[in-house]
C-alpha cells in the first residue's frame, strides 16, 4: 500500500441525533485524515463527541453529514453487510468494558471475529492460541471470563482483536476500568501492536494515556480543536 | 468468490451459528427448561392424540372384521332410548323362526341367551367363566369364528339338550394347559358338560370386551340347566347374503319384527339392529370427539409453549444486547444473528418434542394398560411432533430473532 493516501479520511463529518423534538449535534463538522501506520489518539471531555467520532470510525454508525473515505472508497451507500464484513476484515475494536461473552472460554471468544469468515476451525484456534501466548496468557486458554483479572480481560479483548489481522485498531478507553499499573502494560501492549505497523486509534479523555500517541486530535464540542 | 465457495462459506457461518446457539442454550439452563417444558406438554398430547386415533381405527377395523360386514346383530329392548324397566326379553323363538322362514337374504339366524358369572371346574382346577352363551346350531359359523378343534354344535344337541360345549381359548388354557379339551368332561355349576369344540384365540369382541373366555352351549340345555325364561332370548345373529344389500336387508328384518310385536306406527323399537355400519358409526363419533378433545388440549398446550418460547426469548434477546452487539462490531451479518436466535428456538422446540413424544409413549402406555384408551404407534408420530415443534421454533422463534437482527451495533452494544 503506498503511503501516499490516507487511510482515513473524514470530511466535515456532522451526527445529529434525535431526541424526541429536540436535535441534539454532538458532531459539528469533523474532518481528520489518519495515515496507515500512524497511532493516533483522540481526546477528549465526556460529551466532546469523541465516542461517537470513533463509532463512525469503526462503521458501528453511519454520520447525518459529510464524507468518509475508507481507503479512497466512500462508506456511505455502502450495504449493511458489507459494512459487517469490512468490521470484520479491516477493524479491530478494544471496548472500555471488554464485552467478552461470559460463557464461552477466553480463547473461544478469541476465535469469535474468525467464526463469520471461512478460515477452518483448526486454523483459527492455532492463531488464537498464539495471539493469547503473545499476550501473555498462554496458561489461560480455556478460563471464562469470570475467572480472569480486569487486566487480563483485556488482553483476550485485544487478541480477539487481532485475530482477522486487521489493519485498523480502535481502542475506546481501554484503560477505563483498570489501575494504573495494568493500564500501563496494556498501553505497552498497543504500542507494541502499533510495532507491528497497524494503524492505532485511541480514544481517551486522559492527557497521560494520550502521550502514547504519536499525533493527539483534540476533541471539544463536537469540533477538533487547533492548538 | 464463486457462487460455491460463497455458499459452502455460508454454511460454515450458519454451523458454527449452530454451535453458537448451543453455548448460549446451555447458558441460560433455567430458561430453556422452561421453553422445553412447555413444547414437552404440548407435543405428548399430540402423541397421544395420534397414537389414540390410529388405535381407534385399528379397532374399529378389527371390530368390523370380527362383526362381519354381512351380518347383523339384534339385541331385544331399544338401546338409544331404554327406558326404565323397558323389557329387554322381546325376541322369542317364534321370531327366529319367522326370520328364518321368510326374511329375503337372511341364511342364517342363530338366536342367544347367556349367562354370567358360572363356576368351572376341571380336574381341582376351578375358574369363573364370565359369560356361558346359549345358541342354537352353526354359532362359529355365524361369527365367522373357526374352531382350532373339535366340532360345532349341531342340530341333534340342540333337540337332545345335550350336555355338551365349545369352550374359549383363554378357558382352554387355563382348565387344561397344553392338553386337548376335546371329549373331556367339566363341572359348570355341579352339572356335567363334555367339551366338544375349541375356539380358535380372536383376542377382541365386536364389543370390545375379551371373548375368549366364554363357554358355548346348545340354548335348550342353557336353560333347562340356569332355569331361565324358555320362550325368550337376548341376541339374535343374522347373516346375509349379499352384503351390498345390507341397508334393505335391515329394513326388511326392522319391518317384519315390528309387525311380530304388534308396534303401532308411533311406537319406538322394542328391539335394536346393530351392523358393522353402525359400529363404524359409532367408533367416527367416538374418533371426532377424541380429536377435538385431545386436539384442542394440544392445540392450547403448544400455543402456550409457544408464547413461553417467545415471551422468554424476547426478554432474553434484550438481556443479550451487548452480545449481539458485539458481535455485530466484529463483524457478524444480521443474518447470522437471524440464524442463531432461531437455531436457539428450534433446538429447543425439537428438544421439547422428543422428551414430549417420550412422554407422550408412556403416558399412552399407561392409558393403554389402565384400558381407557386403545392406543397404536407409529412413525407418523414422530413426523407430526417434529412437524409441529418445527413449526413452533420457527413461528414463535422469528419476531425475537427478527429483532435481535434489526438492532444496529450501537445500540445494542450502549444497551448495556
Amino acid at each position: 500500500m503506498s503511503g501516499s493516501q490516507p487511510i482515513i479520511q473524514l470530511q466535515n463529518i456532522e451526527k445529529t441525533f434525535l431526541l424526541g423534538d429536540l436535535n441534539i449535534e454532538v458532531l459539528k463538522g469533523v474532518s481528520i485524515d489518519i495515515d496507515q501506520g500512524e497511532f493516533v489518539a483522540l481526546r477528549g471531555a465526556s460529551g466532546s463527541g469523541k465516542s461517537t467520532l470513533m463509532h463512525i470510525l469503526g462503521l458501528l454508525d453511519r454520520p447525518t453529514g459529510g464524507r468518509y473515505l475508507l481507503q479512497g472508497e466512500d462508506v456511505a451507500n455502502l450495504p449493511d453487510d458489507r459494512l459487517s464484513a469490512l468490521r470484520n476484515q479491516l477493524f479491530g475494536f478494544i471496548f472500555q468494558t471488554f464485552y467478552l461473552i461470559p460463557y464461552i472460554s477466553a480463547l473461544e471468544n478469541v476465535m469469535l471475529p474468525g467464526l463469520y469468515g471461512a478460515t477452518p476451525a483448526r486454523q483459527l484456534k492455532h492463531r488464537a492460541e498464539e495471539l493469547l501466548t503473545q499476550v501473555g496468557l498462554a496458561d489461560r486458554f480455556h478460563f471464562r471470563p469470570g475467572q480472569l483479572s480486569g487486566g487480563q480481560q483485556q488482553r483476550v479483548a485485544m487478541a480477539r482483536a487481532l485475530l482477522n489481522d486487521p489493519q485498523v485498531l480502535l481502542a475506546d478507553e481501554p484503560t477505563g476500568q483498570l489501575d494504573s499499573a495494568t493500564s500501563a502494560e496494556i498501553m505497552a501492549l498497543l504500542q507494541s501492536i502499533h510495532g507491528q505497523g497497524r494503524t492505532v486509534i485511541l480514544v481517551t479523555h486522559d492527557a497521560a494515556t494520550a502521550d502514547f500517541a504519536e499525533r493527539e486530535v483534540l476533541l471539544h464540542d463536537g469540533l477538533v480543536q487547533d492548538r | 468468490m464463486t457462487a460455491w465457495s460463497r455458499i459452502a462459506e455460508i454454511g460454515l457461518i450458519a454451523w458454527r451459528c449452530a454451535g453458537m446457539a448451543r453455548h448460549a442454550l446451555w447458558a441460560a439452563k433455567t430458561r430453556s427448561l422452561f421453553v422445553v417444558a412447555g413444547i414437552a406438554l404440548g407435543i405428548a398430547s399430540l402423541t397421544i392424540i395420534v397414537a389414540a386415533v390410529d388405535g381407534a381405527e385399528r379397532k374399529a377395523n378389527e371390530m368390523v372384521a370380527i362383526f362381519g360386514p354381512d351380518a347383523a346383530l339384534v339385541l331385544g329392548g331399544n338401546i338409544e332410548s331404554r327406558a326404565v324397566g323397558q323389557r329387554t326379553l322381546t325376541l322369542s323363538y317364534e321370531d327366529a323362526a319367522v326370520l328364518r322362514r321368510s326374511l329375503p337374504g337372511a341364511y342364517l339366524v342363530v338366536p342367544m341367551r347367556a349367562k354370567s358369572n358360572v363356576q368351572v371346574r376341571y380336574a381341582g382346577r376351578v375358574t369363573q367363566v364370565p359369560l356361558v352363551v346359549g345358541t342354537t346350531a352353526g354359532y362359529a359359523r355365524a361369527w365367522d369364528w373357526p374352531l382350532s378343534e373339535g366340532r360345532d354344535l349341531s342340530e341333534e344337541d340342540l333337540t337332545r339338550s345335550a350336555r355338551v360345549g365349545l369352550i374359549g381359548d383363554t378357558i382352554a388354557q387355563e382348565l387344561f394347559g397344553k392338553q386337548s379339551p376335546i371329549g373331556r368332561t367339566v363341572l359348570m355349576d355341579r352339572f356335567p358338560v363334555q367339551i366338544v369344540g375349541r375356539l380358535s384365540y380372536r383376542g377382541v369382541s365386536g364389543g370390545g370386551g375379551a371373548v375368549d373366555d366364554r363357554i358355548i352351549m346348545p340354548i335348550t340345555t342353557l336353560t333347562k340347566r340356569f332355569h331361565l325364561e324358555r320362550n325368550y332370548f337376548r341376541a339374535l345373529r343374522v347373516k346375509f347374503h349379499d352384503p351390498e344389500y345390507m341397508s334393505a336387508h335391515v329394513e326388511n328384518m326392522r319391518s317384519l319384527l315390528r309387525h311380530l310385536h304388534n308396534l303401532r306406527p308411533e311406537e319406538e323399537d322394542d328391539f335394536s339392529i346393530l351392523t358393522a355400519d353402525e359400529i363404524l358409526q359409532f367408533l367416527s363419533t367416538f374418533k371426532g370427539g377424541l380429536i377435538l378433545f385431545l386436539g384442542v388440549t394440544a392445540l392450547v398446550a403448544m400455543v402456550v409453549g409457544g408464547f413461553v418460547l417467545a415471551n422468554l426469548f424476547y426478554l432474553g434477546v434484550d438481556e443479550r444486547r451487548s452480545e449481539i452487539g458485539l458481535k455485530m462490531a466484529l463483524g457478524a451479518p444480521r443474518w447470522a444473528i437471524l440464524t442463531q436466535i432461531l437455531l436457539e428456538a428450534v433446538g429447543l422446540t425439537l428438544i421439547g418434542a422428543i422428551l414430549g413424544m417420550f412422554l407422550g409413549m408412556a403416558m399412552g402406555q399407561l392409558l393403554a394398560r389402565l384400558e381407557v384408551l386403545e392406543i397404536l404407534f407409529s412413525w407418523k408420530v414422530f413426523g407430526f411432533a417434529l412437524f409441529a415443534s418445527l413449526a413452533i421454533g420457527l413461528i414463535f422463534g422469528l419476531k425475537p430473532a427478527r429483532r435481535a437482527a434489526s438492532m444496529t451495533p450501537i445500540e445494542a452494544l450502549k444497551g448495556n
